[in-house]
């Protein structure tokens, strides 16, 4: 398999002088999940930024081999907005159709493909706000996978979701990976992160970078979250304090 | 020729209806974007921020046009500081600039500069008594309009939906906001002539409004709120006709008559088309 994104040793941030992340240094292969975990403030923002290219890096290197696109919260979309599940997929293919030129059937084609692929299909007259938490959240990476992109940045897709809507997005995104996308999901859940195929710890600087199996222990995760972690007995469980969502 | 025609063999009644006719697709296209990106205050406060400018250019001997351009551009860049003062918050800051505005335009208007400025008609409109400059100047800005809505309207779409289209979506975000703001600055210019600097809101932003209650679609919002603001402009024209009321006046109130009637069918069946469920 050939690496989708390579970071070598990433760094930037906002204020002159000051990085919000430095030392990132990873390679994410097609069809693989990567879980982002930190605390509030430790970087996974940036870090989509950064790969998204909204943020100049100041010492490193990125290397992108395929289509970047970002995949928000649902709570930051519009509920009130009438647009479909196929108008909000079809917008992913808005940067790329001129505007003398109208939204055609390949658009729209591409954009049912991907409602599709995210298993609704039979939703593409919906309105947005009639849908459920968990369908709205795989409408946005429909609206993804429209773009063509096949790097997925994930800003912690599974937050307010029953255990239902939960599953069935985790079932989408194993589709995904299987289908060769690269995905990088920010996420709190340490549980969660043991089902993916790397894990990220980002605290303003890589900690650790690897398999869960390597990286998931209590050490690591104090170094990760500080004081905002609680490690119980036997180092198995680690729960995260002090997280509020945004 | 019968009622309700039969005024419209007048020329100034002829010249209402053409404006009318240029005002409505305005209204629909610019109108749902308004409502869509809930900009409805800040367009009644451009509205109000023409109203020192408009004084000023009678005496003055310049443009309206261009007066009620300089001094929205003005309120536009004053709102742009003022709305990042800690603690002031956009709404406020848009609220205190639209008094400042209607102030400063009440004291010009008075006699400090003598101005023979009639404070009615530049505050209500003056639908009977618009001329061939004004047509030319709607018909420019609704060619303008319709450019920007070709080039932007799928951003406008996307980032009103989303906030983060810009990065989710590749789109040019912000140069796109700056035309809708810009849009929205000459179509408050258009409309001033008819309906005044306080009552633009009746043309585009009532209609969309009402439209939106309905509209299951961006399409069927715009096409909703032109047909809306095109059957109230007409209205509202023969009943200030027949009645002598100003048409500005009239056409609001039919405007937020329409709004009542069509919320009432609404809560009658249930909710608005749109409404996120729980």
């Amino acid at each position: 398999m050939s690496a989708l994104i390579s970071m070598h040793g990433l760094g930037g941030g906002y204020a002159p002088g000051t990085d919000a992340i430095s030392g990132v240094r990873a390679e994410v292969e097609a069809g693989q999940t990567v879980a982002i975990l930190g605390p509030n403030g430790g970087g996974k923002t940036t870090l989509f930024r950064a790969l998204l290219g909204e943020l100049d890096h100041r010492t490193g290197e990125v290397e992108l081999r395929a289509r970047v696109a970002y995949v928000p919260q649902t709570e930051r979309a519009r509920l009130d907005f009438p647009v479909t599940a196929l108008d909000v997929a079809a917008m992913g293919t808005y940067a790329e159709t001129p505007w003398y030129r109208r939204l055609g059937e390949p658009s729209l084609r591409r954009a049912r493909e991907a409602l599709g692929a995210v298993g609704l299909e039979n939703s593409e007259g919906v309105l947005f706000g009639e849908l459920s938490g968990g369908q709205r959240q795989r409408v946005l990476i429909a609206r993804a996978l429209a773009r063509d992109a096949r790097i997925l940045l994930l800003d912690e897709p599974f937050g307010g979701l029953d255990q239902t809507s939960a599953q069935s997005l985790h079932e989408v995104l194993l589709g995904l990976r299987e289908d060769g996308c690269a995905l990088l999901i920010a996420t709190h859940d340490i549980h969660d992160a043991r089902g993916f195929d790397r894990v990220l710890c980002l605290n303003r600087r890589q900690i650790a970078y690897g398999a869960p199996e390597t990286v998931l222990d209590a050490p690591t995760l104090e170094r990760t979250y500080g004081g905002e972690i609680i490690t119980l007995p036997g180092g198995e469980r680690a729960v995260v304090v002090g997280h509020h969502s945004h | 020729m019968i009622w309700p025609f039969e005024p419209f063999e007048l020329a100034f009644m002829q010249r209402a209806a053409l404006e009318i006719l240029l005002l409505a697709p305005l209204a629909g296209l610019i109108g749902a974007q308004i409502v869509l990106r809930r900009l409805a205050f800040f367009t009644h406060a451009v509205g109000t921020a023409t109203f020192p400018g408009l004084v000023v250019a009678g005496p003055a001997g310049i443009s309206p046009a261009l007066a009620a351009l300089a001094a929205g551009g003005v309120f536009a860049t004053a709102l742009a500081r003022l709305g990042r003062v800690r603690g002031l918050g956009r709404e406020a800051a848009t609220a205190l600039l639209l008094v400042a505005a209607l102030g400063i335009g009440i004291v010009l208007a008075s006699d400090v500069f003598g101005s023979g400025s009639g404070v009615d008609r530049l505050l209500f409109g003056s639908l009977l008594a618009i001329g061939g400059e004004e047509l030319q100047a709607t018909a420019i800005a609704l060619v303008v309009s319709l450019v920007a809505v070709a080039v932007w309207r799928r951003t406008w779409i996307a980032s009103g939906f989303d906030p983060g289209a810009q990065a989710a979506l590749g789109l040019r975000v912000r140069i796109a906001d700056w035309a809708l703001v810009a849009v929205i600055a000459i179509g408050v210019i258009a409309a001033v002539d008819a309906v005044g600097a306080l009552l633009v809101s009746a043309i585009l932003v009532i209609p969309a409004a009402t439209a939106r209650l309905f509209a299951r679609s961006v399409r069927s919002l715009e096409v909703g709120a032109g047909t809306l603001a095109l059957a109230e402009g007409f209205a509202g024209l023969l009943l200030a006709f027949e009645l002598d009321v100003p048409p500005g006046a009239a056409i609001a109130v039919l405007g937020g008559l329409g709004f009542a009637l069509c919320a009432t069918v609404v809560a009658l069946r249930g909710r608005p088309a749109g409404e996120a469920r729980a």
